[in-house]
């Protein structure tokens, strides 16, 4: 048994750090200038012009997922040579599994792989080296210091456990280096945060024995990395378990890495949504579009199946809900969902067989595994059933023939793909309010803060200039977001456009002075809204160029006040709900006693006639408060639980 | 446990180091160049210095080219600056327990870039000195009493009251500018001139200051900061009078004279611990070499019978060694000149002679002096009278329902609401607005990262939870913050609110038309 780490070792470790430190400046010089840079933001235009070519032939989803390994200037290469490493039930998931089985106890899988710590990872260790990206580099490599956004797992000890960039036993040293630094801290009773040095964020989380680091120069907030390294901690945990930590009250010097032998795609997976997918920043997940009826006919037999043992019954496509169903009492954190479905999307053999996978639900219990019968039913739509029961994979099997049989019988399945390609919130289906057009152009005809009229592509969007919009109901954990509008396809301005959300988010939630009420901001590539109250949040994106007085008017404006009675209008416009065939339908209504072109959001089943969410709060705002532009409804608490089943 | 960074220490540290000092093993103490609190323990000093430079080297791995900024932890936050090449200054703050974000990077980093400005303006850079005197003992001796003098400003008892939230309207590193009418403008004009003219062949600059607020000024930009900054901390009548502290932080006087002693004390021990070695190496004749020169010693400045404010820097053994009035070195102008002070009532002017144009330094001045009184005399009275008139008070820039700071980062000017109407917002407005700057002044650094010579503009207004608007603007590059209170609650009254305010007092900077 290795003694303890002791505090001098940590402070030898930053003495050499600053001898390292005598002879770096010079390598820094020849690691080259800011013509490096360049040429990422060069691979950055050329993945785009990939992604752009080949997309299209997918569902929306699925083309904005491949956009983005587009624009993913390292990833695409690698994809490209060879299929993601990925934990399957025969290999790297399975030893795991029966390991575990034969175990029994809770997260008694850590203990039990340790007298073996490197498993027969028939795939997996191969994997490793040809999944890895960029595995000649190491911080020695000019392009590797290079790299926007690394990230890196290690342990207490400086024992590598995960690099985004480089084989991680190449980085050893580095690893060092950023354990003495954060050891040093520790030492003195503190705990490091983040690092800013120029451009550059150096953003520090330590979970026990194990430290996670995100060296960063993507402007993100500190709020937003600290937020994804907890997810990325998230992710490990749903693949060991906490229990893992007991590998290091043991030994010290435990080497974690070979139990993470062959994930390094489910990593990979979750680092791309760190730019793409709001959920990981919302703490919400979405669901898909669906009719009702057809909701409820999944959801029918996903809670026949819960009541026989399950502890929870998830029906998803790609990362959007179908229907969830739970235990009673049990509920499904949405981060959970969130690195539940990256950690089944990003592993190609799912995807060929039925598995059953030990995982751990990290917001539900970090302790323990639970076991993961998957299927999937296309290539889109997958099931997944929950159980603390390591011996059910029989029994999970004939559940899912079971529900396989509903789902066909009533065209489920069916309907699924067809609302992949259909039910897309567009906010260029937002209709211009047909009272106001007297009263307010629309951004389209208005000239931009430049004073240069709008391109005909910029002007594409939504009514008002609006570009996008996420709706977030606090009480139900979920969101609704629209496609991105034409303006901002661009996988480039896409990922723009998440980091403002995200530096908005994180703006109204400060900690010691949040939550906000409202927001406004405009910077020289959107402006950005976003207003919470206690049941939902609001943040919508609009077009840098649109004329400021389509938001704001005069509130005394006599003739404005007159032409929009509120109720009334949002009737009117329900009959055209129901005539989309959206699930969700987002309208755009001059509200004139708000502030001009006032945009409402509604959303509802167009199963259903059209009510109120925040009927008495909305109408209040309206008449009342009348100080935002932008006002939510829909259909009253139960609207999307409907939507998804619960 | 011994090397703990900073817990053990209560309050705020500030260290200068030299990285291109010390290199051996064994040599380290030899890189610190200055210390606060100067009875730090050796070790602790040690250890702050070896995890800054830690991290300095580590950062440079990934951004050869942008220094480390700050270092942030639960308890501290360290904000670096590198004064000079490889000379860096670095600030320790230790947090209050519940109050994450009360701190902002960019104030607490215009402290040392403030103390640097002045400190070189009277001593030149520090590397020429550590160049000059390799064993670096005039270059520690300086920076103890000069730093030590500089923050005994921010004392609080034994502690260091840096800025918080609470000076969320205040703007480091600008001047703040009288508006005068053009009639007044003239008479400032003509005494200009005369002031130019105290010497005969050479034209003298000036600055010229009402209260604490800049009048007139021939000087390029950043001198006239430095030296504006020098004289509302101790040279304007207010900074005179009150042995308190006269900066727009509001502070109890009667600590501040407790602590001006103390740290007296403390930099005349850590002087002696530095001098011990080679006391008498001190080049002759240069009064910047000298150990006694104090210029930011409250006690030493006082205000004659002729009007002059005598700056009596000289300590007791070698009195006349040392001239009366220093010589400054002009970074901007690029000139070493003499800094002659003349004050009438609420007029303080700073007129600046060329220290090469004196070939008899002290007599030149007194002629220069004489020339001032004979000359210039009637044109002081006036334009003090004038002033004196049109002035409003206090509360003179104050704008009823906003509380604001409006600034002009290139021209180095702000304008804010006066402090004691700064203190009526709540701690709720105080810590969003601040929370706010700090997020702008992230993305101006960015901004000026990705193109310096575009000028972005922003804009952010925040409804906060107390029903307050807290509102930024960046506009063709001058900024205006403010708080609102006592608002509407729409979106649409923030708005006119700045459109109003812009309209009327600066000249529609910040109108969206």
């Amino acid at each position: 048994m290795d003694p303890a780490p002791d505090p001098p070792a940590a402070d030898e470790a930053l003495a050499a750090l600053s001898l390292r430190g005598a002879d770096l400046p010079a390598d820094f010089a020849s690691a080259g200038g800011g013509h490096e840079i360049a040429e990422e933001e060069d691979e950055d235009d050329e993945g785009y012009v990939t992604a752009a070519s080949r997309g299209g032939s997918s569902t929306a989803a699925s083309r904005r997922r491949e956009e983005f390994e587009g624009l993913e200037e390292e990833e695409e290469d690698a994809y490209g040579d060879a299929g993601p490493p990925s934990p399957s039930s025969s290999g790297y998931a399975g030893e795991r599994g029966s390991s575990v089985a034969s175990s029994a106890g809770a997260g008694g899988g850590i203990e039990e792989a340790e007298p073996d710590p490197a498993p027969p990872l028939a795939p997996g260790a191969e994997d490793w080296a040809r999944g890895k990206k960029h595995a000649d580099e190491d911080d020695g490599s000019a392009s590797w210091r290079k790299r926007k956004k690394h990230f890196f797992i290690l342990s207490n000890s400086g024992k590598p456990i995960y690099s985004r960039y480089g084989d991680e036993h190449r980085l050893a040293g580095f690893s060092a280096t950023l354990q003495a630094i954060v050891s040093f801290v520790e030492n003195s009773g503190d705990h490091i945060k983040f690092v800013r040095a120029g451009k550059h964020q150096i953003v520090f989380l330590v979970k026990g024995p194990i430290y996670l680091v995100c060296i960063s120069c993507t402007e993100e907030t500190f709020e937003g990395l600290r937020g994804q390294l907890e997810l990325m901690y998230g992710q490990m945990l749903l693949i060991l378990t906490k229990s893992v930590n007991r590998c290091f009250e043991k030994n010290p010097k435990f080497d974690m890495a070979p139990l993470l032998g062959g994930t390094d795609a489910v990593f990979l997976c979750l680092i791309r949504a760190f730019s793409w997918n709001p959920a990981t920043f919302l703490h919400a997940y979405t669901c898909l579009p669906l009719a009702q009826s057809t909701r409820q006919a999944a959801s029918a037999v996903l809670q026949d199946i819960a009541d026989s043992g399950v502890l929870f019954a998830l029906l998803m496509c790609d990362h959007k809900v179908i229907s969830l169903v739970g235990a009673q009492k049990a509920t499904l954190h949405p981060d959970d969902i969130l690195l539940l479905a990256n950690f089944i999307l990003s592993s190609e053999s799912f995807r060929t067989s039925e598995s059953f996978s030990p995982i751990c639900l990290p917001r539900y219990n970090p302790m323990a595994f639970l076991y993961a019968y998957v299927h999937f039913f296309d290539e889109n739509t997958y099931l997944t059933l929950l159980t603390p029961r390591s011996d059910a994979f029989f029994d999970l099997k004939d559940s899912r023939a079971r529900i396989q049989d509903v789902l066909l019988k009533s065209n489920v399945l069916l309907e699924v793909q067809r609302s992949l390609h259909e039910n897309v919130l567009r906010v260029e289906d937002v209709p211009i309010d047909p009272t106001s057009q007297s009263t307010s152009a629309p951004a389209q005809s208005s000239q931009g803060l430049n004073s240069q009229p709008l391109s005909s592509d910029e002007a594409i969007g939504g009514p008002a200039g609006l570009w996008h919009f996420i709706y977030k109901s606090v009480y139900l954990d979920q969101y609704v977001s629209s496609e991105v509008a034409l303006p901002i396809r661009n996988p480039k301005q896409q990922k723009r456009l998440y980091k403002a959300y995200q530096k908005v988010y994180a703006s109204m939630h400060d900690k010691a002075t949040g939550p906000h009420k409202t927001q406004f901001r405009r910077t020289e590539d959107y402006v950005m809204l976003s207003w919470i109250t206690q049941d939902f949040e609001l943040y919508a994106a609009f077009s840098p160029l649109a004329d400021k007085h389509t938001y704001f008017a005069d509130p005394s404006d006599q003739d404005m006040q007159q032409s929009m009675p509120v109720d009334q209008g949002f009737r009117g416009q329900s009959v055209h709900i129901r005539r989309k065939h959206h699930c969700l339908v987002i309208f755009c209504l001059a509200i004139p006693s708000l502030l001009g072109r006032c945009m409402r959001f509604v959303s509802v089943t167009f199963t259903n006639v059209v009510c109120f969410i925040h009927d008495d709060h909305c109408s209040r705002q309206v008449q009342a408060n009348n100080w935002f532009s932008i006002c939510i409804s829909s259909m009253g608490s139960g609207a999307i639980s409907h939507l998804c089943g619960l | 446990m011994g090397l703990s960074s900073a817990a053990e220490i209560d309050g705020a540290q500030l260290c200068i180091f030299d990285l291109r000092r010390g290199q051996q093993e064994g040599q380290e103490l030899d890189k610190i160049l200055f210390f606060h609190p100067a009875d730090c323990p050796i070790l602790l000093q040690l250890s702050v210095i070896g995890l800054c430079e830690g991290i300095i080297t580590f950062t440079r791995i990934f951004s050869p080219e942008d220094d480390c900024e700050v270092i942030e932890s639960d308890k501290h936050c360290h904000v670096f600056y590198q004064a000079e090449p490889d000379i860096w200054m670095v600030l320790v703050v230790q947090k209050i327990k519940d109050n994450e974000s009360t701190l902002r990077f960019g104030a607490l980093q215009g402290i040392l870039k403030e103390s640097h400005s002045l400190f070189a303006m009277f001593h030149g850079p520090i590397r020429t000195l550590l160049d000059r005197q390799p064993s670096a003992e005039f270059a520690r001796g300086h920076l103890h009493t000069f730093i030590t003098d500089y923050l005994s400003d921010f004392s609080v008892g034994k502690k260091l009251q840096l800025p918080t939230y609470r000076d969320s309207l205040t703007e480091r590193g600008t001047v703040q500018m009288l508006t005068v009418s053009r009639e007044v403008a003239l008479e400032v004009q003509s005494l200009t001139t005369v002031l130019g003219s105290c010497l005969r062949n050479v034209i003298c600059q000036s600055v010229v200051l009402f209260e604490d607020l800049l009048v007139s000024t021939t000087l390029p930009m950043d001198d006239t900061l430095n030296l504006y900054t020098y004289a509302i901390l101790r040279l304007t009548p207010s900074a005179l009078s009150s042995n308190g502290n006269s900066w727009s932080y509001l502070r109890k006087g009667g600590y501040v004279n407790a602590d001006t002693t103390l740290s007296s004390a403390n930099g005349a021990a850590s002087a002696e611990r530095y001098n011990s070695r080679s006391r008498d190496t001190s080049p002759g004749g240069q009064n910047q070499m000298h150990h006694n020169f104090r210029p930011l010693q409250r006690e030493k400045l006082s205000k004659g019978k002729d009007g002059f404010v005598a700056a009596d820097f000289v300590t007791t053994e070698i009195r006349g060694a040392v001239p009366l009035n220093p010589i400054l070195w002009f970074h901007q102008a690029e000139e070493r000149m003499y800094l002659c002070v003349y004050q009438h009532k609420n007029l303080t002017i700073l007129l600046v002679i060329p220290a090469s144009s004196l070939i008899n330094g002290e007599e030149g001045i007194a002629h220069v002096k004489r020339h001032l009184l004979e000359n210039a005399s009637q044109n002081i009275v006036t334009v003090e009278q004038k002033l004196s008139r049109g002035w409003g008070g206090e509360n003179a820039y104050h704008v009823g329902g906003y509380r604001y700071i409006l600034s002009d980062p290139n021209r180095k000017v702000s304008r804010a609401s006066p402090p004691g109407k700064v203190i009526t917002l709540s701690k709720d407005s105080l810590l969003a607005l601040n929370r706010l700057r700090g997020e702008i002044d992230l993305e101006k650094s960015r901004a000026k990262r990705s193109d310096p010579t575009h000028d972005k503009d922003y804009e952010v207004c925040i409804r906060a939870k107390n029903n307050a608007w807290i509102i930024a603007k960046i506009s063709r590059g001058k900024e205006l913050y403010m708080a609102i209170e006592k608002g509407g609650e729409t979106l649409l009254y923030a708005s006119t609110a700045v459109e109003k305010f812009s309209n009327r007092y600066c000249e529609g900077a910040f109108s969206t038309d």
